[in-house]
C-alpha cells in the first residue's frame, strides 16, 4: 500500500508489485473492508430483508390461496343454485304437463259425452219417427179395407139389389186380398 | 503509451491517512472499500425497502427482490434439499454480494472488489470453513467418510487421496475462478479502449478505424454484464453444492 498520491502512469505507482492484485501490501485493507461489509450485507439479510421478503411472499401465498378456495365455494354455491333451478323447473314443466294432460282428458271425455247423448238423442227420436211411421202405415191399410169393403158392398148393392153386412164384406175383401 | 490495464486493479487510498492499525497493519479507506460500501448500501437498501407488505401484486423493485429471494431459495432446495435451507441468510448473502461487486464494477472508472484474490479467496474460505465445520456438526468424524467413495478397497488406496486434494482444491478453484473472470473481463475492457484512443490519437485513415475497438467495448461489456450474473451465480451454487456434501455426504436426494 503506497501513500504516495495516485498517478496516471500506474507505473510509477506499481512499487512493491507489477501485478496489483497480488501486492500483498494491501490485503489487510482489502479483508478488513471485506469482513466489515460483508458481515453488515449478512446480518441485514438475516434478520431484516428476508424475513421481509419471505413474509411477503407468504402473504400473497396465503392470500391467493384463501381466494382461490372462497372462489372455488362461490362456484359449488353457484352450481348448487343452477341445479335447484334446474330440478324446479323440471318440477314445473311436469306439472305443466300433467295439468296439460288432465285437461286433454277431462275435455275428451266431455266430447265423448256430449256425442254419445246427442246420438242417443237422434237414435230416439228416428226410433219415434220409425214407429209413427208405422202406425200411419197401418192406419193407412186399414182405411184402405175399410174402403174396399164399403166399395165392395156398394157394387154388391147395384148388381144384385142385396146389401150385405160389413162382416161379409170384410170376408170377400180378406179373401180376394192381396 | 501510458495507459496501462492493469492499473483500474491497484488498491489506492482515497483518504490519504491510514485511518488507524490492526497488528501492524495500516488500514486505509480505499477505492475498493468505498466500492463495498456502496454495494453493500445498495444491496441492503434495496432488498429492504423495495419491499413492502399488503401488495398483492408487486412493484417492478419488489419483484426483482422477490426473484433474487426465490431464486436463492429454490437453488439451495434442488442442490442440498429442504434441510439446506438454514443456510440461506448465507448463501444469499454471497449471492448477493458477489452480484452487487460485480455490477458495481461494470460503471466506468468504478474499482471492481471481486478482481482482487484476497477477496474471492477470503468468501471462498469462509465457504469451506462453514462446509467443514458444518460436516463436523452434523457427522462428527464420520464426515471423513466424506473422502471415500464407494469403491473396491484397492482402488481405495488411489482414490481417497485424489478425493482429499480435489476437496482442498476447492478452495482455490472457487477463488481463482472469479477472481480471474473480473480480471480477464476488465483487462479486455481497458485493452480494448486503449486501442480506440491510440487509434483515434494516430490521425488519418487510423482514426476512422478506431470505431472498431470501439464496437468491441460494446460487445464485451455486454459479455460481461453476462458474466458479472454468471459468476455470481456460480459461486453460489457451487457454495450450496458443497453445503449439500457437508449435510448429506454422498447420498443422493
Amino acid at each position: 500500500m503506497q501513500t504516495a498520491p495516485a498517478t496516471t502512469t500506474g507505473t510509477v505507482a506499481q512499487q512493491s508489485n507489477a501485478f496489483p492484485p497480488f501486492d500483498t501490501a494491501t490485503f489487510p485493507t482489502q479483508l478488513f473492508w471485506l469482513a466489515i461489509t460483508f458481515a453488515v450485507l449478512f446480518v441485514v439479510l438475516w434478520r431484516v430483508a428476508g424475513p421481509r421478503i419471505g413474509g411477503v411472499i407468504g402473504e400473497r401465498k396465503a392470500q391467493i390461496a384463501d381466494e382461490l378456495e372462497a372462489a372455488e365455494k362461490h362456484r359449488k354455491s353457484a352450481e348448487a343454485a343452477e341445479a335447484a333451478h334446474q330440478s324446479a323447473l323440471a318440477a314445473a314443466r311436469a306439472r305443466a304437463k300433467k295439468a296439460a294432460d288432465e285437461n286433454r282428458r277431462q275435455v275428451t271425455a266431455e266430447i265423448e259425452n256430449a256425442k254419445a247423448a246427442t246420438e242417443a238423442a237422434a237414435q230416439d227420436a228416428a226410433a219415434k219417427a220409425e214407429a209413427r211411421i208405422a202406425a200411419m202405415r197401418q192406419e193407412a191399410a186399414q182405411h184402405v179395407t175399410i174402403a174396399a169393403q164399403d166399395v165392395a158392398a156398394a157394387i154388391v148393392a147395384r148388381l144384385i139389389g142385396d146389401t150385405i153386412s160389413p162382416q161379409e164384406a170384410e170376408a170377400a175383401v180378406k179373401a180376394s186380398g192381396t | 503509451m501510458a495507459m496501462n490495464p492493469m492499473e483500474q486493479f491497484e488498491v489506492k487510498p482515497i483518504l490519504e491517512h491510514p485511518l488507524f492499525q490492526i497488528a501492524g497493519h495500516d488500514i486505509f479507506f480505499t477505492n475498493q472499500a468505498l466500492l463495498m460500501c456502496v454495494a453493500v448500501a445498495a444491496a441492503a437498501l434495496f432488498l429492504t425497502f423495495s419491499v413492502t407488505r399488503g401488495r398483492l401484486v408487486p412493484t417492478r423493485l419488489q419483484s426483482m427482490a422477490e426473484v433474487s429471494y426465490e431464486f436463492v431459495a429454490n437453488m439451495i432446495k434442488s442442490t442440498a434439499g429442504d434441510d439446506g435451507m438454514v443456510f440461506f441468510p448465507f448463501v444469499f448473502t454471497i449471492f448477493t454480494f458477489v452480484l452487487f461487486c460485480n455490477f458495481f464494477g461494470m460503471i466506468p472508472g468504478a474499482f471492481t472488489p471481486t478482481s482482487q484474490i484476497i477477496v474471492t479467496l477470503a468468501l471462498a474460505a469462509v465457504v469451506m470453513l462453514t462446509v467443514v465445520v458444518t460436516g463436523f456438526i452434523v457427522h462428527g468424524l464420520g464426515f471423513f467418510k466424506l473422502f471415500v467413495p464407494k469403491a473396491p478397497f484397492l482402488l481405495l488406496i488411489l482414490l481417497v487421496p485424489i478425493e482429499i486434494i480435489s476437496f482442498l482444491t476447492r478452495l482455490v478453484s472457487l477463488s481463482v475462478r472469479l477472481f480471474a473472470n473480473m480480471l480477464a473481463g476488465h483487462t479486455m475492457l481497458a485493452v480494448f479502449a486503449s486501442f480506440v484512443i491510440a487509434l483515434g490519437a494516430a490521425g488519418g485513415i487510423l482514426s476512422l478505424l478506431s470505431i472498431t475497438p470501439m464496437f468491441m467495448i460494446v460487445f464485451i461489456g455486454a459479455l460481461e454484464m453476462l458474466v458479472a450474473f454468471l459468476q455470481a451465480y456460480v459461486f453460489a451454487i457451487l457454495t450450496c453444492i458443497y453445503l449439500n456434501e457437508a449435510l448429506h455426504l454422498h447420498e443422493h436426494h
